[in-house]
């Protein structure tokens, strides 16, 4: 691992029970990648090529059958699920197709759930999550209920709570699989942009060659492996 | 923003989602805070009973056979202080008209003064010589209304105990006839009882004086009641040393003698008590003691002189060198008998044995000398003033308490001595002689003597005549010495705060709070099954919610704790809106406990209380079971992955439970809990009673085990059955049962140990009948137990005995009896929802028991006495405690003690000596419940006041118990004896159990219905993850008709797994019950139960599968 990588992956493997019977099946087949910080990358392939296994192994949802897989200097297979939650809050941002909000809370409360992981937001918090949210043209649905919002929107609001613990990488799982063009262009647009503003690495998996052309690097996953796309 | 915040906001979002939760949450939450207000109703209620029986009465000082001055209570007056003095016995009392009686009546002689003491005064303050007053309870049992006639008999009293020496053999008892001007409630101190009892005594409040003077009791009393705040030295402040029948006399002494220029210390009780002797002996002590017996014959050869009175006394009486085997005889006696110094002369005389018996005893004296019958030898006050003797003109009129011999007493010269002498003694021996021959449980000494003409003894004491000056003992003086010297509670007789005693007694009974969480422990149990079910349901249908916490890096305890701060919020509104529902709960468990099981509780009068603390504690017990339920709903869920939790929405038709959970390990259960269940039904069979109820339960378990893991099993392999036929909707429906396996076993198992429960419950029912004539059963093979108001003091074992009361032997072939004396107490039963402080004390004598090996004993305190328990009563114990007996299951919930342990009693015995019990032996379920056994001369030495027995175990011929019961009825009616059989004695006490049993049930059944909720829980919760199927299959042709049915089968099928593992499992179980002579199982009523169960889960069924199916379920395809 080069020692500026933030994203180091070096022969990580995973694999599934299939069976009753003890058969196994095998999804990630050596991974190797390193990702330096501030970059961009998307992660595409085809449907069960094992993308979402890979992004929550990278996520610290998952560990890897056997390889190594280190995330700022930290072998994240080597961690206990207390350390790994740790790791989720304070330095992975994670968004989902499905932007996966507190349908019971605001969107101001909703930016601020990752930030009870710690205790309590404080005043720091607060003022962050209405910068965000002001800066994705939120600030006048501060207390609306997600239910209340567009597709769009609360995708923009997804992003804002990814970001509201100032992550190292920001981890996106198919963000613009659910909104229609005008949105998941100005969404790819958005996270672009927080690329450059907070200076967070950005991870894509995405089925969008619009979307994953716009990232630094495109790595395919086939066949269990991972290729550089040129 | 912070973790509350985020409760709060979850609680109000998933609101109708949480409805069900609330709602179980309410019903569990019901019934526990009900039964704690039943807790507090009862203590409730038994404390307004305390306060009725007492009205403003704090203190009471009760010397039962001692009588002290009326005058006594009337000292104590003060402003703060009314002392009110009462004549309290227990008698009989009879309806003239109709002739109902009522035995074991409470005659209270009252004067106006008493009611002051109460709430309300009732109407005749002052009753005439002929009017009396009934409580409620008396009147109703008497049928007697105001102006009726009511004959009362009552017990005379004496100082001297009936079953004394020489006591006179009158008449016992006295009947009295009043017409009722007055029926008094409980404000008017109708229910005024000494005893903690929540069932009402019989009271009958007669005129006082009236009472005196027919029991022999002028201006006396042996109650002393006060109100207000009684000073420690009451007693003492006020006493005279007539209060405990001792006399104080200055001798006369026109002669001159030495030893009567006395001051004499005697009692009408004869014998002087021990405390007494010993604060005489210890102020004076220059005292001289005196015991004066009478003796039948004093033979020398083949001369005798017949009832005399002979002397035990030091000097002057006797010389100082007179040996312990040596006697002086006055010169009348020597030519009575030949009796010269130097001659042998044997004392043939009376003891009270056991029981009542006299034996005859003797012991031989050599003549020392012989004495003159004049100076300090003609003292005919040496005599005791023996009730039926001292008044005698003719010796023919003496009542001793023993046949005397008429021919002797016509043959010798008794008769010119009592003309001349009266009871001077003929013969005297040595102080110790007489304590060696003559000690006995009443005491020692009959006189004191304390020379009153200064001197060391009598000896040197001068006599009156030849110095009055030295006269400076007076009556008063020594008196007033003596009253400061005594301590009362050494003779009983003591205050003791029967108010707080009431209060406490009340507060410690039976927790009947605990009792019915216990009975409702099903239901609530059932009620938090339902909640956490739906709880779990709910968080379950929030899977991606928690999958996204646990993802943005929140910890699964955090999320945890989330999750279970929303349940406790749930729990907390659940159990507020319980709060109504348990008073509501509780005042159906009164009514309940008022009417159909009143038998367990022998009260209607069960008032709703509830205190602070019932509700308070009742609704934080609440939320914490059902919070505790959601706890253990919750441990799985932030386990889970944050990946598989945010992947749950790909998993909508059904990943089901994991296969793997062991089959193989639930057959291996299952077959061991078969093989279990069959060895121990094979042992049950051959078991005694007491075992083989527990036996067939266990085994009833066991096999309900079985059933269970079977039917896991099952599940197991139906789920991974690869039919190659084509499925029928109804197989398909079964199929389904297996997706969620640990669903379908949760309401199995609840349906099944509900129906288990409630069916086998009965096997536990106690049956009075089973055994009965068999010596090792609950009636000790007795056919009756007995209890008379009025002492009986003739052996009924003797043709005599019986003729002295009336009765024919040969009316009573078989018949025998083991009789026991009575220390009067409350019933320390299970009927007594009190806790007994002064239980019932009975002496026996422990071979009447042992002989017949009567009753089995449940626990031992020495396995080596096992043999033989009762002998235990008779074995001496290291701290002076007394050996007792009593009934285990009495010892335990009615006491709150047990055999090895040491029950205080509060009071002391007559001599002022604490009482402590040692509990040696437990009786199992006995008729002997409510009392302790202890030896009946352990008894007479600590209570020798008593007399006579008033509790009876009789044996008889069982055909013919009704010619028995009638003649023993008849012939002891001026005792009021009440005659029970045995079974029937039993099966009150029994019908606690039964009565508690049958609760248990009730309950329960209500806990299968809420089960039967909860199965239609689980089908609404099934069918709705199930709708994108269901419509798949609707689009794929099905008829809507068709899977609804199906639905319902495959559910119908857990309900019916359910059933018939508890009924297969509780047939076992019931076995016992089956084979009783006298089984009364209620049928009927548990196969309503069941069919309601049935039907009420065929019904949630169908509606939750109407709910769930409705609308246009094809929609859910697009949803999906």
């Amino acid at each position: 691992m080069s020692e500026s990588s933030l994203l180091a992956l070096q022969n990580v493997e995973k694999d599934f029970q299939a069976t009753d019977e003890g058969g196994r099946l095998s999804v990630l087949r050596g991974v190797n990648v390193s990702v330096k910080p501030g970059e961009t990358v998307a992660i595409v392939g085809p449907s069960g090529s094992g993308k979402s296994t890979l992004l929550n192994l990278v996520g610290a949802l998952d560990t890897p059958s056997s390889g190594s897989l280190v995330l700022d200097g930290e072998d994240l297979s080597k961690l206990d699920d207390l350390q790994l939650a740790d790791i989720r809050n304070r330095k992975i941002g994670f968004i989902f197709q499905s932007h996966h909000l507190l349908p019971q809370c605001t969107v101001l409360e909703n930016v601020l759930v990752p930030t009870i992981a710690r205790g309590q937001a404080n005043d720091d918090d607060k003022h962050r999550a209405r910068k965000l949210l002001e800066r994705v043209g939120l600030v006048d649905r501060l207390n609306h209920r997600p239910g209340q919002l567009s597709g769009g929107e609360r995708q923009r609001v997804a992003v804002v709570r990814a970001l509201i613990n100032q992550p190292q990488l920001l981890l996106a799982d198919e963000p613009t699989g659910a909104l229609d063009r005008g949105s998941a262009e100005n969404l790819t647009k958005l996270l672009l942009e927080f690329n450059e503003e907070e200076k967070v690495t950005l991870i894509v998996v995405t089925h969008s060659l619009d979307l994953a052309k716009q990232m630094g690097r495109v790595l395919e996953l086939l066949d269990g492996k991972l290729e550089e796309q040129k | 923003m912070n973790l509350r915040t985020l409760i709060l906001r979850s609680l109000t979002f998933h609101a109708k989602s949480h409805l069900g939760v609330i709602l179980g949450a309410a019903v569990g939450a019901a019934v526990l805070i009900g039964a704690l207000i039943v807790g507090d109703s009862v203590r409730g209620s038994l404390r307004d009973m305390a306060l009725a029986r007492l009205g403003k009465i704090d203190h009471a000082m009760v010397t039962n056979d001692r009588l002290f001055r009326e005058q006594l209570a009337t000292d104590m007056n003060s402003e703060q202080v009314t002392a009110v003095p009462v004549l309290m016995l227990p008698g009989i009392a009879i309806n003239s008209e109709s002739e109902i009686r009522a035995d074991r009546v409470q005659i209270v002689g009252v004067d106006e003064r008493f009611w002051n003491l109460a709430h309300e005064k009732p109407t005749h303050l002052n009753l005439e010589e002929d009017q009396l007053i009934l409580n409620e309870a008396l009147a109703e049992r008497l049928g007697a209304k105001v102006g009726d006639s009511v004959v009362v008999r009552v017990p005379k009293v004496s100082s001297l105990s009936r079953d004394a020496p020489m006591a006179p053999q009158d008449d016992d008892s006295t009947g009295l006839r009043f017409a009722v001007v007055e029926i008094v409630g409980k404000k008017k101190l109708g229910r005024f009882s000494l005893q903690a009892n929540q069932i009402p005594p019989y009271n009958a409040f007669i005129p006082l004086a009236r009472m005196q003077e027919r029991v022999n009791a002028d201006k006396r009393a042996n109650l002393l009641l006060s109100a207000g705040p009684l000073p420690v030295t009451a007693v003492k402040d006020h006493w005279r040393l007539t209060d405990i029948d001792v006399e104080v006399n200055e001798l006369s002494n026109e002669a001159g003698i030495k030893s009567r220029n006395a001051i004499e210390i005697r009692s009408p009780r004869i014998f002087l008590d021990p405390p007494v002797v010993a604060a005489v002996t210890n102020t004076f002590t220059n005292s001289a003691l005196i015991q004066t017996y009478f003796v039948n014959t004093l033979v020398n050869g083949e001369s005798k002189a017949v009832y005399s009175m002979v002397t035990a006394a030091g000097p002057p009486f006797v010389p100082a060198d007179l040996r312990d085997d040596e006697i002086i005889v006055t010169k009348w006696l020597a030519e009575e008998i030949n009796g010269n110094p130097g001659a042998r002369v044997k004392l043939n005389y009376s003891l009270v044995g056991h029981g009542r018996k006299l034996e005859e005893a003797s012991r031989e004296f050599t003549v020392k000398n012989l004495i003159q019958l004049k100076g300090m030898y003609v003292d005919k006050e040496l005599m005791p003033d023996f009730p039926g003797m001292t008044d005698a003109e003719s010796c023919r009129d003496w009542d001793t308490g023993f046949d005397l011999d008429n021919d002797l007493l016509k043959e010798g010269n008794v008769q010119e001595y009592w003309d001349r002498y009266k009871g001077t003694p003929k013969a005297y021996v040595t102080l110790n002689a007489g304590q060696q021959m003559w000690t006995n449980r009443f005491g020692d000494f009959t006189a004191i003597r304390i020379p009153r003409g200064g001197g060391e003894s009598l000896i040197e004491n001068v006599a009156a005549v030849a110095s009055p000056q030295l006269k400076r003992l007076t009556a008063d003086s020594v008196e007033k010495e003596l009253l400061t010297k005594i301590d009362p509670a050494s003779l009983g007789y003591v205050f003791q705060p029967i108010r707080a005693q009431a209060l406490h007694a009340s507060r410690s009974g039976q927790d009947f709070g605990g009792l019915f969480i216990g009975f409702s422990f099903f239901l609530i149990t059932a009620a938090l099954i339902l909640v956490s079910m739906l709880f779990q349901f709910s968080v379950e249908q929030r899977a991606k919610e928690i999958g996204t916490l646990l993802a943005i890096g929140l910890k699964p305890k955090q999320v945890r704790n989330l999750l279970l701060g929303e349940g406790v919020g749930l729990s907390v509104i659940g159990s507020l809106i319980g709060l109504a529902g348990g008073i509501y709960y509780a005042q159906a468990m009164l009514h309940g406990l008022s009417t159909i099981w009143r038998k367990a509780v022998g009260t209607s009068e069960l008032a709703y209380h509830a205190g602070p603390g019932a509700l308070a504690g009742g609704l934080v017990g609440a939320v914490a079971v059902a919070a505790f339920s959601l706890w253990l709903a919750l441990r799985k869920h932030a386990h889970q992955p944050a990946r598989e939790l945010l992947a749950e929405s790909d998993s909508s038709i059904g990943v089901g439970d994991p296969v793997k959970a062991g089959s193989g390990r639930n057959l291996i259960i299952g077959v061991g809990s078969l093989g279990s269940a069959l060895i121990l039904t094979a042992w049950a069979f051959k078991a005694d009673a007491a075992a083989a109820p527990g036996a067939f339960f266990g085994a009833g378990a066991l096999l309900l085990i079985a059933a269970l893991c079977f039917t896991g099993v099952f599940l197991s392999r139906l789920e991974r059955a690869q039919s190659t036929s084509a499925p029928s909707l109804g197989t398909l429906g079964i199929r389904n049962v297996t997706r969620r396996r640990k669903r379908s076993m949760a309401t199995a198992i609840m349906l099944a140990c509900g129906c288990f429960l409630v069916l086998s419950i009965g096997v536990f029912r106690l049956d009075e009948n089973l055994k009965a004539t068999e010596r090792d059963s609950g009636t000790g093979g007795f056919l009756f137990l007995g209890d008379a108001s009025v002492a009986i003091r003739p052996d009924l074992n003797t043709e005599k005995g019986l003729d002295t009361m009336g009765l024919d032997a040969d009316d009573l072939p078989d018949v025998s009896f083991v009789q026991m004396r009575l220390r009067a107490g409350e019933d320390a039963s299970c009927l007594n929802l009190n806790r007994a402080q002064r239980p019932r004390i009975l002496g026996v004598n422990p071979d009447a028991l042992s002989s017949r090996r009567a009753f089995k004993f449940a626990s031992v305190s020495d396995d080596s006495a096992k043999q033989d328990p009762w002998q235990l009563l008779r074995q001496p114990t290291d701290d002076g405690s007394i050996p007792a007996i009593g009934d285990n299951a009495s010892l335990m919930w009615a006491l709150g003690t047990g055999v090895g342990k040491v029950l205080e009693y509060p009071d002391p015995d007559e001599r002022g000596r604490p009482i402590r019990f040692r509990l040696v032996g437990g009786l199992a379920n006995s008729i002997m419940q409510g009392s302790l056994l202890i030896d009946e001369d352990v008894f007479a030495e600590r209570f020798p006041s008593s007399s006579g027995y008033q509790s009876f175990l009789i044996d008889g011929p069982t055909g013919k118990a009704d010619e028995i019961s009638k003649t023993l009825t008849r012939g002891l009616r001026d005792n009021g004896l009440e005659l029970t059989r045995t079974t029937k004695r039993l099966a009150q006490l029994n019908a606690v159990q039964n009565t508690y049993l049958g609760t248990f049930q009730i309950l329960g059944s209500l806990g299968l219905l809420l089960g039967s909720a909860g199965l239609g829980v689980v089908v609404l919760r099934n069918v709705l993850e199930r709708r994108g199927e269901l419509a798949v299959m609707l689009a794929l042709g099905f008829k809507a008709g068709s899977l609804k049915k199906m639905v319902i089968t495959e559910h119908v099928a857990l309900l019916m797994l359910g059933l018939f593992s508890g009924i297969g499992a509780a047939v076992v179980a019931v076995i016992p019950a089956v084979q009783s002579p006298a089984s009364d199982l209620p049928y009927g009523k548990l196969i309503l139960t069941l069919a309601g169960v049935l039907l009420s889960g065929v019904i949630c069924t169908w509606l939750a599968s109407l709910w769930a199916l409705r609308g246009k379920i094809i929609d859910s395809l697009r949803n999906n």
